[in-house]
């Protein structure tokens, strides 16, 4: 069983980050890179099949030289190694492009994958729209919210739970494998970080780096060429006019007050 | 230079605007029929109709709900294969019709399912596609697709296009626009296609079961609501959600949280308002300790009056109000209280 996991490095405290005002880009310098918070409850359901069923557990990421340290992170929770994709030609990438370095590195590296499963969003882009694209890149089904899967090795399916949280409805599902899922966030509360084997992990070289060199593919295909999405312009997010009326003292007094401008807008009868 | 493994696109090709309709158990998402209000008026802009597309099995009772909303059209796949929803089988179908018909823009509402469905079918377009749009726009000349959506946590609102690929895709949460009204006068054209190059299935679906959260209040969904008070952070425990719930019941509302609420069990996640929340445009909301965060405004920002009671005259959830009232939220809601009950009686 071989069951690669996509992770995000991503920026900690999205709010307090800093935009350069000329390129628009994040300005990285000085923050900590850590993993997409979701992406470790993707990690926690690979390992508990793992656990359940043996087989092997990669992580794999797209991210500046030194995402190595968080890959070494998911390796201190049971990973059996990992895998960074840095090169510049990917800078810039829109979630197509991102999509296309992630799903023919792992055909190159792990074609005979079984699962590969992921984080529900990242926190910092929150598109959810990875999981999807890889799928439609290497043709295989998909499922998204995963709670529960259960491989059956013999007849090579696996039993997919899900939970649609806007309709409060859990679906189960059964697929041949391999497929592709993406791991409810508020499931699989991720298990520790063991140090010892995270030192392991750095000792014994367990993260190896990929750059184009090795992947090959075409330049005008990943990175900023290859995403067909561009950011025009940005803008600081006004609030809408509001009256902006303040009212400061007697809290009975605040509540009359209240009442009686709610009455006069006709929103309470 | 364009990526040489993509298809040529040739822009002037690409006419009219999609809005793919999601149905579940023969009841469409009310975020489909919001969005083709928006494309009614995009369309306008760009001199096109607007197509509501509808792939599943028995859909016969459905057809006409989206033109009763606004749609010139509706192109419809009615197959056995698709009588239970999986989703690669049915974004493959949504990439055939478009593939035959050559859409501008499909616009999909970013309902669970909706966010699984069309990442999928943007990118075996070969396109870009934009999550949770805040506001869409088209520029005539480039008939390009303004896609508006807040972004590094929301004070900063990113504004993207898809200038050399076509179909544009888009996703827009619940709610964000407002419900066209339904007209049963209206007339469109009602267009069966047949698909020839679905997928193998490899999977089936064995059933679902609904599991309601454990909710005390008994009160209706966030987004069903006129009327919303939202306890925060500043409510300190379920003893003060329940006050505010009594606030709710009297007004005739409903109670919602924010994320510091839920995530604390206060109470239950389908509560939470915000951007990884429910979005709502209530006529009243009114925020009890809630300190204002982005995140959180998101999801009401589009309210038509938004009160706040915090005891911080600082608190930047006074920014976004119409009427605030620095205090103890338990103070002001216990007077509230009673002045209501007192001209209920009268
Ligand atoms: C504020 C903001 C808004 C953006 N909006 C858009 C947009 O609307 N459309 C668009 O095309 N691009 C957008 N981008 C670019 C997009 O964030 C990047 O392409 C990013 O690399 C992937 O998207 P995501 O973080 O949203 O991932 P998601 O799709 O939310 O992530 C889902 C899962 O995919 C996996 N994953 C994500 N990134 C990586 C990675 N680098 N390596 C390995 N696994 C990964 C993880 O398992 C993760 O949990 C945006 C970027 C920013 C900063
Ligand atoms: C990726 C991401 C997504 C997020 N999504 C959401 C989301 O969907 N929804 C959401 O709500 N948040 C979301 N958040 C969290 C958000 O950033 C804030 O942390 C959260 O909204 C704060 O909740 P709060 O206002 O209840 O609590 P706090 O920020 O802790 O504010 C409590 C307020 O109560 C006031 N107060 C205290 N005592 C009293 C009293 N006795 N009377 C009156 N006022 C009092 C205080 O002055 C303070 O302003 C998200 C964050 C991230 C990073």
């Amino acid at each position: 069983l071989t069951i690669v996991v996509p992770v995000k490095a991503a920026v900690p405290n999205i709010t307090a980050v800093r935009l350069d005002p000329n390129t628009h880009n994040l300005v990285r310098e000085g923050v900590p890179l850590m993993i997409n918070p979701y992406d470790r409850n993707a990690v926690e359901l690979a390992l508990r099949i793992k656990d359940r069923f043996g087989g092997k557990v990669v992580t794999i990421s797209m991210a500046p030289p030194n995402g190595k340290d968080f890959l070494e992170s998911t390796i201190g929770m049971g990973v059996d190694e990992g895998i960074l994709i840095t090169d510049r030609v990917f800078a810039g990438a829109d979630t197509l492009a991102t999509s296309h370095a992630i799903a023919k590195s792992i055909a190159k590296l792990y074609p005979n994958f079984n699962l590969i499963i992921m984080g529900e969003e990242t926190t910092d882009s929150t598109t959810a729209h990875m999981p999807a694209q890889v799928a439609s890149w290497l043709e295989v089904p998909f499922v998204y919210y995963a709670i529960d899967a259960e491989p059956n090795i013999k007849d090579g399916t696996v039993r997919v739970s899900r939970y649609l949280e806007d309709e409060g409805l859990v679906e189960e599902f059964i697929y041949n494998m391999p497929i592709i899922m993406s791991v409810y966030r508020n499931s699989n509360p991720p298990r520790d970080i063991s140090l010892n084997r995270k030192i392991m992990a750095k000792v014994n070289g367990l993260v190896k780096v990929l750059t184009n060199k090795e992947l090959g593919l075409n330049p005008d295909c990943v990175g900023l060429k290859g995403s067909p999405t561009i950011v025009a312009k940005i803008e600081d997010a006004k609030p809408l006019p509001r009256k902006k009326q303040i009212f400061q003292g007697d809290p009975k007094e605040g509540a009359k007050w209240l009442l009686e401008n709610l009455v006069k807008e006709e929103v309470i009868r | 230079m364009v990526c040489p493994e993509w298809n040529q696109v040739n822009k002037d090709d690409y006419r009219g605007i999609w809005v793919y309709v999601e149905h579940f158990n023969g009841k469409i998402s009310e975020g489909s029929l919001q969005l083709i209000g928006k494309a009614k008026e995009l369309a306008a802009k760009l001199g096109v109709d607007v197509t509501a597309i509808m792939v599943g099995k028995d859909l016969d009772k459905l057809l006409m709900e989206p033109i009763y909303y606004g749609a010139d059209k509706v192109i419809y796949v009615d197959d056995d294969r698709l009588s239970v929803y999986l989703p690669h089988l049915y974004a493959a179908s949504v990439v055939e019709l478009a593939n035959k018909y050559k859409p501008e823009i499909i616009l999909f509402a970013a309902t669970k399912r909706g966010r699984e469905l069309a990442p999928y079918v943007a990118n075996t377009l070969r396109s870009g596609i934009t999550a949770d749009c805040t506001a869409l726009d088209v520029d005539p000349k480039t008939r390009d697709l303004d896609q508006v959506r807040p972004t590094y946590g929301g004070n900063i609102l990113a504004h993207i296009r898809t200038p050399t690929r076509r179909p544009q895709l888009a996703s827009v949460r619940p709610n964000v626009f407002p419900t066209p009204p339904r007209d049963e006068s209206r007339k469109g054209e009602l267009v069966k296609e047949k698909l020839s190059k679905l997928p193998e299935p490899r999977g089936r679906y064995l059933g679902s079961k609904s599991i309601t959260e454990e909710d005390e209040s008994g009160l209706p969904p966030v987004e069903k609501s006129d009327i919303v008070v939202v306890a925060g952070k500043g409510v300190n425990g379920v003893e003060g959600v329940k006050l505010l719930t009594d606030l709710a019941k009297l007004l005739g509302g409903t109670i919602g949280g924010t994320k510091k609420v839920t995530d604390a069990g206060w109470l239950p996640t389908s509560r939470q308002i915000g951007q990884t929340g429910r979005t709502v445009r209530p006529a009243l909301y009114i925020g009890m300790g809630v300190s204002g965060a982005i995140q959180h405004v998101f999801g009401m920002n589009e309210s038509k009056i938004i009160v706040a009671v915090n005891s911080d005259p600082n608190a930047p959830i006074f920014n976004y109000v119409d009427y605030g009232v620095v205090g103890d939220y338990k103070q002001v809601t216990e007077a509230l209280l009673e002045l209501l009950r007192e001209r209920k009686k009268q």
